[in-house]
């Protein structure tokens, strides 16, 4: 690169880097906890345990990885700046783990003083993250779908997370509230609202310039978020009627969406002029296979609701969903983001082009594509042990395996960051 | 003369490396067309703070075309 170009101060490195690095231990800790509880927990959703699994994934894995993905991809995709980077950051990731911990521990203890802990913390970390990022999406110039989506998103995560707090106070002093139909409308904002809408954001930008796809078309980008917002906002409503069939049978074009933005995806996959299999496009397959089969059965269960009288058919939504949609998602972005975020900030070292590794260097590819192959067989174990419970123990270990090798992988990329980074210091010293 | 960069079949950051480098040798005259899918935030932030000027057009098919030149004296 031409040496006397100067780079914008974008956020340290180091602000993403460690909500990406974390993420993958909290999936290391579910399959770990699948493993040690074994099938019983995937016999209903209401388990303690298999509420501590789930929010271990999304409170943990998940909301980690969002995090850590927001603060750069603002800067990035739609030219924002998040106040105060660094400080924020320093301030919301502990808050984040220690509630995520707090929470599950909770869960899994049936400890209401623990639920109660956790409240504060989350409502503090989400709270500082939800200001700062709704700040820098609402000052940028840029325009533009993603950037809509991406604010549609963070008020996502904030109802969410006032809805979560709600349901754990509620849990933690009994109190008189209808924690089935919140818990519904929770989950509905939480895999909705805030996970499905920013992997839409992103992937409008990201999947056309990592995956060398055609763009989404406008008129899809335009529809998807606000649609499915306007389907949310009905759908909480609905769950508060005393006659709860129209609230089910709203689960159909809730479900249609899904497919519709799982069939565009694996389209403009199908039909890009350059086939690049390597783990994010794999990846991503994996995950949008996963929500058509998520919508499919969504849809069954809201067509035939006698489906949902076996309780473990929530379940196998939930494996759908949460390794199979969105962790395979949060997988296949990373192993693209962190090599781009190294090439990137390896670039503000002022060194000429040459000087700067090619990304593919920062991760072997090999890793990766075996980790997706433990991945997937993870989720297919996963899968399966909902109506074989006696194979929970190892679909455990191999999940939690995928995520140990996940989280090697990406600290391969920060070690590569700081080897090519050394040489390029010690380059520039030279001449 | 115009530059032009195909970058809607380059994976990233091959796109920015190529403008990056066209920069070094454009002229008072000439500009840079980059074809793109998406808004090269990053690339935006270095040529504003290094004084070139752009513009950028949205086509109906989705392609950004992102114009390129030196500042005016």
């Amino acid at each position: 690169m031409h040496p006397s170009l100067s780079f914008e101060q974008a956020p340290p490195i180091s602000v993403p880097y460690r909500f990406f690095l974390v993420a993958p231990w909290f999936g290391v800790l579910a399959g770990l906890l699948l493993a040690w509880s074994g099938g019983d927990v995937l016999a209903s959703r209401w388990s303690p345990d298999t509420l501590a699994l789930v929010h271990l994934i999304a409170v943990g894995f998940m909301l980690q990885a969002m995090s850590g993905a927001m603060f750069q991809f603002i800067p990035v995709a739609v030219g924002g700046n998040v106040w105060r980077s660094l400080w924020v950051a320093n301030a919301i990731q502990p808050l984040l783990i220690l509630g995520a911990l707090l929470l599950v521990a909770g869960f899994h203890f049936s400890a209401p003083v623990l639920l109660s802990a956790a409240v504060p913390a989350l409502l503090a970390g989400v709270g500082i993250f939800v200001g700062v990022v709704l700040l820098a999406l609402w000052r940028t110039p840029a325009t533009g779908m993603t950037l809509w989506t991406m604010r549609i998103a963070v008020a996502g995560l904030a109802v969410t997370v006032l809805l979560g707090a709600l349901l754990a106070e509620a849990l933690a002093r009994g109190l008189d509230l209808p924690i089935i139909e919140l818990t519904n409308v929770h989950l509905a904002w939480g895999l909705g609202g805030w996970a499905l809408m920013l992997v839409a954001a992103v992937s409008y930008f990201v999947v056309p310039m990592f995956q060398l796809t055609n763009p989404y078309p406008l008129w899809f980008a335009r529809w998807f978020g606000p649609l499915l917002l306007v389907m949310l906002l009905l759908w909480s409503g609905l769950w508060f009627r005393d006659d709860l069939r129209p609230a089910q049978a709203f689960g159909v074009p809730v479900s249609l969406l899904c497919v519709a933005f799982a069939s565009m995806t694996l389209r403009l996959q199908y039909t890009r002029r350059r086939k690049i299999n390597d783990a994010t496009s794999l990846n991503f397959r994996v995950a949008m296979i996963a929500l058509l089969v998520f919508a499919i059965s969504g849809t069954a269960m809201a067509i035939d609701p006698t489906i949902s009288d076996d309780p473990r058919a929530a379940v196998w939504l939930g494996m759908l969903v949460f390794p199979g949609v969105f962790v395979s998602t949060i997988s296949g972005m990373m192993y693209k983001i962190i090599p781009f975020l190294n090439w990137l900030h390896l670039q503000r070292l002022g060194a000429p082009i040459s000087a700067v590794p090619n990304m593919k260097k920062m991760i072997p590819g090999d890793s990766m594509t075996a980790q997706f192959r433990l991945h997937v067989l993870a989720v297919l174990l996963l899968l399966a042990a909902v109506w074989l419970p006696s194979l929970a123990e190892v679909a455990g270990l191999v999940f939690s395996a995928s995520c140990a090798w996940l989280a090697w992988n990406l600290t391969l990329a920060m070690r590569s960051y700081r080897r090519f980074r050394d040489q390029i210091r010690a380059s520039v010293l030279r001449c | 003369m115009t530059i032009i960069i195909d970058g809607r079949d380059l994976q990233p950051p091959e796109p920015m490396e190529r403008t990056l480098e066209a920069l070094d040798r454009l002229g008072a005259d000439d500009d840079i067309l980059l074809l793109l899918y998406c808004q090269p935030h990053p690339l935006f932030n270095i040529l504003r703070n290094n004084g070139y000027v752009w513009t950028d057009n949205l086509l109906p098919e989705g392609t950004r075309e992102i114009r390129i030149r030196k500042p005016a004296d």
